[in-house]
């Protein structure tokens, strides 16, 4: 009775005085939980709701009380005597549905969601369905030729001859808008041609015609074309409209040649995915140079001898276990700032962090190592570095090398994710093109590196099976 | 001739192993040290090639004090003396045949060995040892993919490669099934009674004492209790040694 009392004004006391602490505390931490988060779903602190994110919360959530309500009767019915299995369900089931609930709510689950935008997901997904890695093999062929928008002291010319095509326009300066005609000669009998501007600065982008397609425009048997074109507005933001300047008018033609060749993209693929190995490779070697004669600070049955180096190894196990426990992200973005952006950065990120995922997994196979063979060589007669090479080398290389590899194997995976902050390789790459919108290039790049992942999977899972 | 002279062991941690063993063996004995586990066995033996350096004492071999001796004449001293141990101690990943190579490192040219090179009559060498313990066909195998007799028998093999003098046998039949262990120790047996080479092994089973000893000694608590011949180790003796609990058990299949 004194118990159920002392349970009936703080959850759990009764419990506690009982001797039975556990269950006493835990009833106690879970009403106040409880409480906890039924007072923030209903009234979230004014600092939290006034920002940026959207929750206000609800008061309807106050019927959440029943649940901690079920709770604490259930401690004061715990408290006088052992109550019935049923009882302790009921009360799981109905944290669980609170808990659940709550946090339904929290992580902003919206399932309309997912049909709701669907073709906004399409936008991604079916450019992705054609991954931009090889493209038909083409030659092509283009004249240009130079004019001033707007028009300034000295024209442009208004003919330019290059290899063998030569255009001439109707004015050597212009201004936006105006309709000017180019003639052309030289050009690919009976092929079509694009109209492609160059502005100030050298960007590229195809005219287009009122239908916002690509201008194209025919080129007769002999190779003479002729076409008018309305003079796009060029001029970058942020530059005086009204200053004269150089712009391009390119007249492209190009006819396929049969096959397929590596796209630009495609390209940068491949060098990127080549950076990714090569730098998980320098990563896991140099990470690998440094662990091994840390694993040996780090091995207990080599450092228990003395304080001193008993001091040394719990040192060492300490720093690995907090750089370990760092992601290597988080290290790149240092190394980015300090060393620059690029495949060093990344690469000294990934090394640190296998320094210390090496040393501990090498310290484990010497603390693990079979004393007998040691013994068995000392009795021969062999000297120490005998001893070490046919006693202990035999029994740490094979394992050495098997984490090795599967480090390389997992530095392969980082380096992508690496890559994401500027740390050089394929996620490098991948980056921008997310940022570009280029889902092409961006599905492009996922298959290559599923490949390499996959590939690297399998070689280190068949060299490690020899090794064991 | 081996002399232990008032030979004490305590190791750092104030455990007393051995205290004033004094023995002697003739060349070509097959001396079977006995006593309960924690008796001293493994300390003396590992003593006598000094794996275990000893605390207090003389070990004199052929007029050589074993316990004087450092560095390279240890070295020298260690490559004569065979060793044979309980938990066979080859390295299991390795071949059969670089675990047997591995006991004529005291003679090898040191960086030689160490690259892993080895002339072919030590190739030879190994092989003719691993035929003689009738394993020969396992040379290239994995130390590992033997069983436990086999096993042991490769120890006897890369003992043989020292061209030993004197062989310390910590327990070489403990791990095996008991049926095994006649035919470890006939090995054992043989190179005694042909090569000459003088044995030292410690045993746990009486009936096997009594087949292979030439002569015994006990050991109890670190001390000397018995010294003697086998067959004078009647019921009282054993009860002496091993306390008055132990009853005799039998490793079966007398040879």
């Amino acid at each position: 009775m004194r118990y159920s009392i002392a349970s009936l004004i703080v959850p759990g006391l009764g419990q506690f005085l009982q001797g039975r602490r556990a269950r006493g505390l835990g009833l106690f931490g879970l009403i106040a939980v409880m409480l906890g988060l039924i007072a923030w779903a209903v009234a979230p602190p004014s600092t939290f709701s006034e920002s940026t994110i959207n929750f206000k919360g609800d008061p309807s959530n106050w019927m959440w009380l029943v649940v901690p309500a079920i709770v604490w009767v259930w401690a004061v019915w715990d408290a006088a005597a052992p109550p019935p299995a049923w009882s302790a369900w009921i009360v799981t089931l109905a944290s669980l549905i609170l808990f659940y609930s709550l946090g339904w709510e929290a992580s902003g689950l919206d399932p309309a969601a997912l049909t709701k935008n669907f073709e906004r997901a399409q936008l991604v997904l079916r450019p992705m369905l054609r991954p931009d890695f090889i493209q038909p093999r083409a030659e092509h062929h283009e004249g240009w030729i130079e004019l001033i928008v707007p028009c300034g002291e000295t024209p442009a010319e208004g003919a330019h001859t290059i290899n063998d095509t030569t255009l001439t326009l109707s004015a050597g300066c212009t201004a936006v808008g105006d309709t000017l005609t180019v003639n052309g000669s030289g050009f690919w009998p009976d092929t079509d041609a694009q109209l492609v501007w160059q502005s100030p600065i050298g960007d590229f982008f195809p005219l287009r015609d009122e239908a916002n397609q690509f201008r194209s425009i025919l080129v007769d048997s002999q190779g003479n074309t002729s076409a008018s074109f309305v003079v796009p507005n060029a001029i970058p933001p942020g530059i005086d409209p009204t200053l004269p300047q150089e712009q391009r008018l390119y007249v492209q033609q190009s006819r396929p040649l049969g096959g397929y060749e590596l796209s630009t993209n495609g390209a940068f693929v491949v060098q990127g995915i080549y950076q990714t190995v090569a730098l998980a490779l320098m990563a896991t070697t140099l990470g690998t140079l440094f662990a091994i004669p840390v694993s040996f600070l780090a091995a207990r049955n080599l450092m228990s001898a003395n304080p001193i180096t008993l001091a040394v190894y719990v040192t060492v196990r300490t720093l690995l276990n907090i750089v370990r426990s760092i992601e290597s992200l988080i290290i790149a973005v240092v190394f980015v700032v300090f060393v620059g952006l690029g495949p060093f950065a990344g690469m000294l990120a990934l090394a640190v962090h296998t320094v210390a995922a090496l040393a501990k997994l090498y310290s484990e196979v010497i603390e693990g190592i079979d004393p007998g063979p040691i013994e068995a060589m000392q009795a021969t007669g062999a000297n120490w570095l005998q001893v070490v090479r046919y006693g202990v080398v035999p029994q740490i290389v094979p394992p050495f090398t098997a984490f090795t590899i599967y480090r390389w194997d997992i530095n392969v995976r980082s380096s992508t994710i690496v890559g994401l902050v500027g740390g050089g390789g394929i996620g490098f790459f991948l980056v921008q093109w997310i940022n570009l919108s280029d889902f092409r290039a961006v599905s492009a790049s996922f298959i290559a590196i599923l490949v390499v992942v996959m590939a690297m999977d399998f070689v280190s899972a068949r060299v490690r099976e020899r090794l064991h | 001739m081996l002399e232990i002279q008032h030979l004490h062991k305590v190791y750092p941690n104030g455990t007393v192993a051995l205290t004033d063993v004094n023995f002697t063996v003739n060349d070509g004995e097959f001396l079977v040290v006995i006593g309960l586990s924690g008796s001293g066995k493994s300390t003396l033996l590992r003593c006598i090639n000094r794996l275990i350096e000893p605390t207090q004492g003389k070990i004199i071999w052929d007029g050589v004090d074993i316990t004087a001796a450092s560095g390279a004449d240890m070295r020298r001293i260690r490559r004569q003396i065979g060793m044979v141990f309980q938990q066979f101690n080859l390295v299991k990943r390795s071949s059969v045949i670089t675990n047997v190579l591995a006991g004529r490192l005291g003679y090898a040219n040191p960086w030689a060995s160490l690259l892993g090179m080895w002339p072919k009559e030590e190739r030879d060498r190994a092989l003719r040892a691993l035929n003689r313990v009738g394993i020969a066909d396992k040379a290239s195998a994995r130390a590992d993919a033997l069983s436990g007799g086999q096993q042991q028998r490769v120890g006897i093999a890369r003992a043989l490669m020292q061209e030993p003098k004197l062989i310390l046998a910590d327990e070489p039949v403990a791990s095996l099934d008991p049926v095994l262990s006649h035919s470890i120790l006939q090995y054992l047996e043989q190179l005694n009674r042909d090569e000459k080479i003088t044995a030292v092994c410690s045993l746990h089973f009486l009936d096997l004492v009594h087949r292979y000893a030439t002569r015994v000694i006990a050991l109890k608590d670190g001390k000397v209790v018995f010294e003697g011949l086998p067959q004078e180790i009647d019921r009282a003796r054993f009860k002496e040694i091993y306390g008055e609990e132990a009853v005799e058990v039998r490793a079966g299949m007398a040879a």
